[in-house]
């Protein structure tokens, strides 16, 4: 008479080969389910990339589309252009002027006291502005503005720790 | 009234006897080893078989197992062609391959917590 540890051993093995076994079964029907539905859309790979790459080269090839450096207008993935400076007015909220969105960034650089001459131009929302910049609190109602002015200025290093420093800082 | 209450052993009644138990080949008190079906049975009506086996789908698929498989399978499925596949032909195409690349610790593992559940169910 076999120990019972043998027993187990072997009754265990049996067992797990047993899981495994509808396990196996379980995956091999998940795998069937999707060859069948066709719901595996990579299965075909090697046609698919080929077609795929033939239409690739097709579009590169069509002299309609020119490269992105050639041209003035860019065409996206979608199809469409863009002209390189956005030609859109609209009001400027600091100063209350009539803006293209194109110039709208070195705009807001005077407008809100980065340039060197911009300093002298007092209204009334700017000292209060600078005012609040300089006690160093966030201003909420700038933050759209002040990101697209002050990055590039902060990117050689100056600690971000408000986005308004630009009124703060001295120039170099 | 308090007769009720008495055991009262009559003659008279006839009943068979109580059997006792019969000698057998290796005993205590306890009944023979349970058969393979007996344990079976307990295995999958404790609800143990159902656990160990998610235990195990989860852990092959930690691993990798399962990809490996889904892999073989899809290979598979390529060159037959699609709607020439059966069941029955991946379960072929994994079970080779799927008994051998169970990782050790996952075998470990399970055959361990098996052999604790055969050994306070069947002894």
């Amino acid at each position: 008479m076999s120990g019972p540890n043998e027993d187990n051993t072997q009754l265990s093995s049996h067992f797990l080969g047993d899981l495994l076994d509808s396990i196996i079964v379980d995956v091999a029907s998940e795998c069937h389910r999707i060859a069948k539905l066709g719901l595996d859309h990579n299965l075909e790979e090697e046609e698919k990339e080929l077609r795929l790459s033939a239409q690739a080269r097709a579009r590169v090839a069509d002299p309609s589309n020119s490269g992105e450096t050639n041209n003035k207008y860019v065409v996206d993935i979608f199809g469409r252009t863009h002209p390189s400076v956005a030609s859109e007015i609209f009001e400027c909220m600091n100063c209350g002027k009539s803006i293209v969105a194109g110039r709208f960034a070195p705009h807001l650089e005077n407008c809100m006291g980065k340039g060197r001459k911009a300093r002298r131009k007092v209204t009334r929302s700017s000292t209060a502005a600078q005012n609040r910049y300089s006690r160093g609190s966030p201003v909420s109602t700038y933050s759209p503005y002040s990101n697209s002015t002050s990055t590039n200025r902060l990117s050689n290093g100056t600690p971000v720790g408000e986005e308004y420093s630009n009124g703060t800082y001295e120039e170099p | 009234m308090s007769h009720s209450h008495k055991l009262v052993i009559k003659s008279s009644v006839s009943r068979p006897p109580t059997p006792t138990p019969t000698p057998d080949a290796n005993k205590d008190h306890q009944d023979q080893k349970p058969s393979l079906q007996e344990i079976n049975t307990k295995f999958i009506e404790s609800g143990e078989k159902e656990r160990l086996k998610e235990l195990l789908r989860e852990r092959l698929i930690e691993c990798g197992w399962r990809d490996e498989m889904k892999a073989l399978c899809r290979a598979f499925t390529r060159k037959k062609g699609r709607n020439n596949v059966t069941v029955d032909d991946l379960v072929h195409v994994i079970t080779p391959k799927g008994r051998a690349s169970v990782p050790d610790s996952v075998k470990a593992e399970l055959l361990h917590k098996i052999r604790t559940f055969l050994a306070s169910n069947a002894a």
